[in-house]
């Protein structure tokens, strides 16, 4: 079979739906704001009026919110299933999730205005939380030199559970009117908040900054691909490959969670998706992914506070409801496959 | 002329154990060798030294005349490929797009392949005769067509020495005689052929010299018809010279009888 996309017609085409996407979703809601005044405020944002307040202030930063979110998951889920070699390996399911949302949750409550170098003390503490579980996981999954699925998979359930515990019981000490507790509700639920500008700036810029870097890694993944000794007999550094992708998918994963806290399988459903669309190679991959995960969980998202309106569900629940028996079908094919 | 591989007084121990404990041979330029040796005995073993994979524990490796320790990974990955035994390649990856990987070594850090790698890679497939196998998933080929796509890898390495661990196992009889002939070809070609092999029926008719390894940590090295000798085969398979039987060629046997 060969490959029906090419893969730069693949980006443009994902770009151009991504920006609809977006469009369309600012308009969608409690108000429902046209189509084309949408594009006329965007144009000019000064003559915009009412429907400029609640653009600019909800819409726009929660739908930008919602494609860094599925942005960063599905890269990350790229990532990590070629460092893994597993199309089960991503962010929440290895427990990097559960582990930024503890990191997060820790500053939430102990230093919630405390910032570094413009970086909320919440996200560098769910990016610690993050590195620290993979560095876990990893560690765990790796028996005897070689990776078993189910240890890799059974390492990401206890570690998300114990973090989704300690998460639970930091909420114990606190009345239910601490801020803190808000946020953290919505986190175990994956709801996708509304960032300020200068929140969505930063988080933006540390993001695509983290994905260019990703780029060049991703060709090595496909070496990778042969295994662990091959790649290093064809001069891939095996090691130095493994820190920057577990760093940059850390740093994707905890910006992902610090906007919408446990979004489960958006990181395993786009990358396997695109896979049957366009084939394996990472290179290409890890792109497509980014920007097919952004507009995935765009739409999700504005399903997600629209479609029973006037109650929004939270679109982590959404996520798991169409992730969950995706999830289980990759894994009964695995055990296929691996059996005799 | 330096030989292509040179092993002096090489020691690899494993725990307490020693793998080998004296090593000594020398591979000259296009030379075809077996290794010989029961299982766990320890060819895998040195085909990983010569390819830096793991180090000796004491002793010399020269390639080409230089220390081991002085090539760099990339320089040994374009001047010997190691064709594993086994591959599996998660996901659905195309045959072309697995034998490109054998130009990584080729490519600068982080950068893509040029249109002379693809041609490379294209003359590594059409060697092996797996041109129309190009758009298959790796994951759903036999035996005998992954083991074209792993010395394709290889050859796409355009390595000096060509190192294949095990490679007729899994096979069938058609196959390994096509695998043999494949092997040959590439040597005829001007490539250095190491490998590991069980079958010695196979190893007589193809292998103009070969490396046995025993046990007890001893090697014999030398032109196959010498080294496949009953009284040595006892000593690294630890069987009875009677059951040898079919095993020894008649030159071997008449090779004994005027020692």
């Amino acid at each position: 079979m060969r490959r029906r996309f090419k893969t730069s017609s693949t980006l443009v085409t994902l770009a151009v739906s991504l920006l609809v996407a977006g469009v369309v979703s600012a308009g969608l809601g409690a108000v429902r704001v046209p189509f084309a005044s949408v594009i006329r405020a965007l144009l000019h944002p000064a003559e915009a009026g009412d429907a400029g307040i609640i653009l600019f202030t909800l819409r726009l930063p929660r739908v930008i919110a919602a494609g860094l979110v599925g942005a960063g998951l599905s890269a990350t889920g790229v990532l990590f299933q070629g460092l893994f070699r597993n199309p089960l390996a991503d962010p929440f399911v290895l427990g990097a999730s559960g582990g930024a949302a503890l990191g997060g949750a820790v500053a939430v409550f102990l230093v919630p205005t405390m910032s570094i170098a413009g970086i909320s003390a919440t996200a560098l503490l769910a990016f610690a939380g993050s590195l620290l579980t993979m560095a876990v996981v990893w560690s765990l999954a790796r028996a005897g030199g070689k990776f078993a699925v189910e240890n890799m998979l059974l390492a990401g359930f206890a570690i998300g559970t114990m973090l989704n515990a300690a998460t639970s019981a930091l909420e114990l000490g606190k009345e239910a009117s601490n801020p803190g507790i808000r946020v953290l509700t919505a986190w175990l639920h994956g709801e996708v908040g509304v960032p300020s500008w200068t929140q969505v700036l930063i988080i933006t810029v540390v993001e695509l900054s983290a994905l260019v870097l990703a780029i060049p890694l991703a060709r090595q993944l496909n070496t990778l691909a042969l295994g662990e000794e091959y790649a290093e007999q064809l001069g891939v550094r095996v090691g130095q490959i493994r820190i920057l992708v577990v760093v940059i998918g850390s740093v994707l994963t905890a910006l992902a969670v610090s906007l919408g806290g446990l979004i489960g399988f958006v990181g395993l459903l786009v990358p396997h998706v695109l896979r049957i669309i366009l084939g394996p190679d990472h290179f290409r991959l890890l792109p497509a992914a980014a920007l097919s995960g952004a507009m995935f969980l765009i739409v999700a998202d504005t399903i997600a506070r629209t479609a029973f309106a006037p109650t929004e569900i939270p679109v982590g629940l959404l996520t798991a409801f169409i992730g969950g028996p995706a999830f289980l079908y990759l894994l009964n094919q695995k055990k296929r496959r691996s059996s005799p | 002329m330096p030989a292509v591989i040179e092993f002096r007084n090489v020691r690899f121990t494993h725990g307490e154990r020693a793998i080998f404990d004296d090593l000594n041979f020398r591979i000259e330029e296009r030379e075809m060798i077996a290794l010989v040796g029961p299982n766990g005995v320890g060819k895998t073993t040195l085909l990983k030294i010569v390819d830096g994979l793991l180090r000796p524990t004491s002793g010399v490796v020269l390639l080409q005349g230089r220390g081991l320790e002085s090539w760099s990974r990339r320089e040994l990955s374009c001047y010997a490929a190691l064709v594993p035994q086994h591959l599996d390649v998660p996901f659905a990856f195309q045959v072309e797009e697995i034998v490109a990987q054998g130009r990584v070594p080729h490519l600068r850090r982080f950068a893509g392949p040029s249109a002379r790698d693809f041609e490379v890679v294209e003359s590594a497939m059409q060697a092996v005769d797996i041109l129309g196998l190009r758009e298959r998933a790796y994951s759903d080929l036999s035996g005998g067509e992954r083991q074209r796509v792993k010395i394709a890898i290889g050859l796409a390495q355009q390595p000096k020495v060509m190192m294949l661990d095990e490679p007729t196992q899994h096979l069938d009889l058609g196959r390994q005689i096509e695998l043999m002939g494949l092997l040959r070809t590439l040597n005829d070609s001007g490539i250095t052929i190491i490998a590991a092999m069980h079958d010695l029926a196979l190893v007589r008719e193809n292998f103009s010299s070969v490396i046995l390894l025993t046990p007890d940590a001893v090697s014999i090295a030398g032109p196959t018809a010498e080294v496949l000798r009953p009284d040595l085969l006892e000593r690294a398979f630890l069987v009875d010279r009677s059951s040898l039987g079919r095993h020894v060629s008649a030159e071997s046997l008449s090779y004994e009888r005027g020692d």
